[in-house]
């Protein structure tokens, strides 16, 4: 029997069910694929619907996951291999280099100030550069560089070595393999989250050909304080101020020819949230929303898009967008507003997709390590969805999160600390149970 | 005079690039109370740490100061690292000059290195009176109270029971399975709601470690996390009466939901016309076999007219909220309905279509596509009796068309409010509600099931309109943290709360008043305020209203705010 837990993905999600296990004194094993941990809650830049600033509230627990005794973080990291059952699981997983000390990294930045390489920062969705050797952003945990060996000029065999020289920590190893580490746990979280849709159904409203066409993601790190522009809204095109600006809802969702037919649940919120933080920035602009529904069910949802359409002016309109391409600096935009039947085309400074919520490219892979079901799209699936929704056909593996199928935040949130239960009632059952058979064993002593 | 060390942060760039933390060093070194004074670029690295705990065995320090970020981000980090080299963490704190200084004054650096250095300064005069707390430890008992017996409370009692402690829940009916049992199925299985629930009933009824107390509410609560006493009383299953004392360590409040009065909604004809019901009484008929007929002959409706949002969604009628769920079980009636009448027909009014959730947009298609339920977009105005007919007058605003549907049966889905004891209870808990009466949650993103008095802690409708997978999700979740604080043997509080000082007491009682979590009381026999150091949240509502300044906070005190004020510049 294993007291300790193992978390996949250290998201929103991941992060709050190990430190509901952690916090109950159990140690924990979090394996987070990428360099850092927070997810995308990480790259939000407010939060609906109290506009609370994502970073604010997340970095107090990011930091206390990174420095939590009970929880062993591991980053650059995938499950390769599960075997075993509930109560004694014995998981293999394989830990990419960072060909970087992390015990030595001081983050002083000196290593990345020589590298002679940039290339796209994927924290902020490309919008920025970053170095082949970087910090996903200042406040990442953990605060470690990490040498890209896909953007390094070469490392097998060394090319340039300019980081390693910069370094006085000597904390950079360019000799760094990936490693196998093995752990045994005796029940497992699965929290691997999402991403954002990039199909035909995305492309056809011009993502990819127009620069001031974009997504959800994108327009968060624009908005972002700590944002590649500072918070300051402008188009990546002309560094002009958009004037008016389309949003695009369901763009990939509900759109079983061309896309996907479920819906992606977040983008009405975030849409709204989307039209009134521009506003804040660009007051006298001019907002534009299609949409088939507003979908604003939740505390306070539905009075936060009211006050988007009625304190923010938002126009929403109810319909799909058939077309958009470039005009004269612009981005045109055809669309058809149902309600009124009439053909709608606006001339925007910018435009911004809500794409479709997919589930994370890695989810089939360890669906298939973990022995756990996923759906026709890829999400993982409870087999009694309704009654027992973080329980996997699997004893001892639990899901939590958009892992399961797209969800905001206060719900991931919920759902990840109502998976650390399921964790925390088969540990503290095995350990009452000890207790009994410990007592009982003393309670022949004293009889005898 | 103190032997203080300053540790100044240069957090990467964001505050080295604006604050010039070498003269700042330089500056505080020269204080005569800080007896060493340095910089480093990420003082929270493992490094940095280790920086901290080898100046204070080095030159002896009795007090730390780390200036980097709020304190929210790091006091603990600090804290523990300073225990963990012998010093008292309380008298280690953070000067936050990056929140409140780089960051905001980023375009005036000469500035912002003043203001750094007039911070630090400051602090120093705090941390120079800062006394040596130790943290309080209080006892725990390890049972929990669950507040309702609907499918939230029974899986947040159902979960900590499983992990081997003892769980008491009440009821105010005298049976268990809430508004569930008065449903005829859930989305995906049109039949099995008495099946699913009844097997719940059971492992609750037959659980060791639940004591189930039906019939009765909750009437009293005294004590706070860790120690309630809870007084429960009411008639019982069998008028035999239920009077019970209990102790408690945490408290799940699982009251769910009540439906809107239907006689309130009388532009739908509610409380008037009898074949006009609310959903909960469709689901009432839909789950006996035989039984969806109408109360005014008994007849088997034909043309059936679903209104959503009846109610809901509406400002002046004093619910601004969407009631969530209903959206999804109009679908489902309906397509229930074309189940039990073949050859009926459905309508559905709707504002939005909110089908939000995994497989649940496909659900409404298939409501719309294969059972040929008319979804119609658009609010009604006006729902009358013409003969034995309901007439429902509405727009379609898609072809901007009036309509008109001569109904055998209208179901409104009417809002979904906070049950009716929520009120009561929230004030006997001292939690607060928001401003629809569902219980107010600690932080709307991330606290989700916490309320904001410790030890109590929220599952289900109670909190909003939920269905039963998020419920089921949330309640096992408010479980966990009960587990959580169930996991220590006693219970840690910080020692950073209000205390008196006795000799300026008169006893007068403003702060009793003025404290909003009952931490506050006069003492019998002593005659003085008295601090219960486990309820204190450490707001300070009690210093501002004490006339002697007998209230004070443990290190914030009036004497160290003012040092701190007098060396501002």
């Amino acid at each position: 029997m294993n007291y300790r837990a193992l978390v996949i993905g250290a998201g929103i999600g991941g992060m709050q069910a190990a430190l509901d296990i952690a916090d109950s004194g159990f140690e924990v094993v979090l394996v987070e694929q990428s360099p850092s941990i927070g997810g995308h809650m990480a790259q939000l830049s407010e939060t609906f619907p109290t506009l609370d600033c994502s970073q604010c509230i997340l970095t107090p627990r990011t930091v206390e996951v990174g420095q939590h005794p009970n929880i062993r973080l591991l980053t650059l990291s995938e499950v390769v291999s599960v075997e075993g059952e509930l109560g004694n699981f014995r998981v293999r997983i394989r830990r990419h280099p960072r060909y970087v000390i992390e015990e030595k990294c001081t983050a002083c930045g000196d290593c990345a100030k020589v590298c002679p390489v940039v290339v796209p920062n994927e924290f902020d969705r490309g919008l920025a550069a970053r170095r082949a050797i970087y910090i996903p952003h200042p406040q990442a945990v953990p605060a470690v560089y990490r040498l890209d060996p896909d953007a390094c000029l070469g490392l097998f065999p060394l090319a340039c070595g300019k980081c390693g020289e910069a370094c006085e920590r000597q904390a950079i190893n360019y000799d760094m393999a990936p490693e196998i580490v093995e752990v045994d746990v005796g029940a497992i979280v699965v929290a691997t989250g999402y991403e954002l849709y990039q199909d035909e159904a995305v492309m056809a409203y011009a993502y990819m050909d127009h620069p001031d066409v974009m997504d959800g993601l994108e327009f968060e790190r624009l908005l972002s304080a700590s944002g590649p522009t500072s918070g300051e809204l402008i188009r990546p095109s002309d560094g002009k101020v958009p004037r008016e600006v389309v949003f695009i809802q369901c763009a990939g969702s509900r759109n079983p020819e061309h896309g996907l037919p479920y819906c992606s649940k977040i983008c009405c919120m975030y849409t709204a949230k989307h039209a009134i933080l521009y506003k804040h920035r660009v007051p006298d602009g001019q907002v534009y929303v299609f949409y088939i529904d507003v979908r604003a069910g939740g505390k306070g949802y539905e009075e936060f898009v009211t006050r988007a359409m009625e304190e923010d002016d938002t126009v929403y309109i109810r319909g799909r967008v058939s077309k958009v391409f470039s005009r004269d600096g612009k981005v045109v935009v055809w669309g058809v507003d149902t309600l009124t039947e009439r053909k709608v085309e606006i001339a925007a400074d910018m435009v911004v997709v809500a794409a479709a919520i997919v589930p994370s490219a890695g989810n089939r892979m360890l669906a298939g390590v973990l022995g756990v079901d996923v759906d026709e799209f890829g999400f993982y699936t409870a087999p009694d969805a309704e009654m027992t929704p973080v329980e996997s056909g699997v004893p001892g593996v639990y899901l939590a999160g958009a892992c399961l199928g797209p969800q905001d935040i206060p719900e991931t949130v919920a759902q990840a600390s109502g998976a650390a239960a399921k964790v925390l009632v088969f540990l503290e059952a095995q350990k009452a149970k000890e207790r009994r058979k410990e007592r009982a064993k003393q309670g022949v002593g004293s009889r005898e | 005079m103190s032997r203080i060390g300053v540790f100044v942060c240069h957090c990467g760039i964001n505050i080295a690039s604006t604050v010039d933390v070498e003269q700042v060093v330089e500056e505080l070194g020269q204080h005569p109370e800080v007896v060493y004074a340095t910089d480093y670029k990420y003082m929270c690295s493992n490094p940095g740490q280790q920086l901290v705990k080898d100046a204070i065995a080095e030159h002896d320090l009795d007090g730390v100061i780390v200036a980097a970020c709020s304190p929210l981000m790091h006091e603990k980090t600090f804290r523990r690292t300073a225990s963990a080299a012998g010093l008292n963490p309380y008298r280690c704190e953070m000067a936050n000059i990056r929140e409140q200084c780089s960051w905001v004054h980023q375009h005036e650096p000469a500035y912002a290195t003043e203001k750094a250095g007039e911070i630090i300064r400051t602090v120093v005069e705090r941390v120079s009176r800062d006394e040596e707390l130790q943290p309080f430890r209080l006892p725990l008992t390890k049972r929990a109270l669950v507040i309702g017996g609907g499918i939230a409370g029974m899986q947040a009692a159902l979960d900590i029971a499983n992990a081997d402690f003892p769980v008491v829940l009440v009821e105010r009916e005298p049976h268990l399975g809430g508004k569930m049992a008065q449903f005829s199925g859930t989305y995906l299985n049109f039949t099995a709601a008495p099946d699913l629930l009844e097997r719940k009933v059971q492992q609750v009824l037959d659980h060791p470690n639940i004591q189930v107390l039906m019939g009765a509410k909750v009437t009293g609560v005294e004590g706070y996390v860790g120690n309630f006493e809870v007084e429960v009383t009411g008639r019982g299953v069998d008028e035999e009466g239920v009077d019970e004392e209990l102790s408690v360590g945490a408290i799940v409040v699982a009251t769910g939901w009540d439906p809107y009065p239907l006689g309130r909604l009388s532009e739908y004809g509610g409380g008037q016309i009898l074949d006009v019901v609310d959903g909960l009484t469709f689901e009432g008929m839909l789950r006996d076999g035989d039984g969806i007929r109408r109360l005014s002959d008994g007849r088997v409706p034909r043309e059936v007219v679903f209104v959503q949002c009846a109610g809901s969604r509406d400002p002046e009628r004093g619910v601004p909220y969407c009631s969530k769920v209903c959206c999804m079980y109009v679908a489902k009636q309906a397509m229930m309905f074309k189940e039990r009448v073949p050859n009926g027909q459905a309508y559905v009014f709707y504002i939005d279509i909110r089908s939000a959730g995994k497989g649940y947009d496909e659900y409404v298609q298939r409501a719309m596509e294969n059972h040929d339920i008319l979804y119609l977009r658009g609010k009604v105005s006006k729902v009358f009796q013409d003969g034995d007919k309901v007439l429902v007058w509405g727009a379609d605003t898609l072809s901007s068309r009036p309509v008109e549907v001569a109904a055998d049966l209208v179901v409104l889905a009417t809002p979904m409010t906070p049950s009716r004891q929520a009120v009561d209870l929230a004030q006997t808990l001292r939690v607060g509600v928001d401003q629809n009466g569902f219980f107010s949650e600690a932080h709307p993103k991330l606290r989700p099931v916490e309320s904001l008095t410790a030890g109590v802690f929220l599952a289900g409708a109670a909190q909003g309109p939920k269905d039963i997978p998020e419920t089921v999700s949330q309640a096992s979740g408010a479980a966990a943290k009960v587990l959580q604080l169930f996991s220590q043997d006693e219970m840690i509080q910080e020692p950073t709360v209000a205390c008196v000082i006795e000799h300026f007491c008169s006893a007068c009682g403003a702060c009793v008043e003025a404290c909003p979590y009952g931490a506050r009381s006069i003492h019998p026999v002593w005659h003085v305020a008295t601090v219960n150091a486990a309820l204190c949240q450490n707001c300070g509502a009690c210093v501002v209203a004490c006339p002697n300044k007998a209230s004070q906070i443990c290190n914030w005190t009036p004497t160290q705010i003012l040092a701190m004020a007098d060396v501002m510049s």
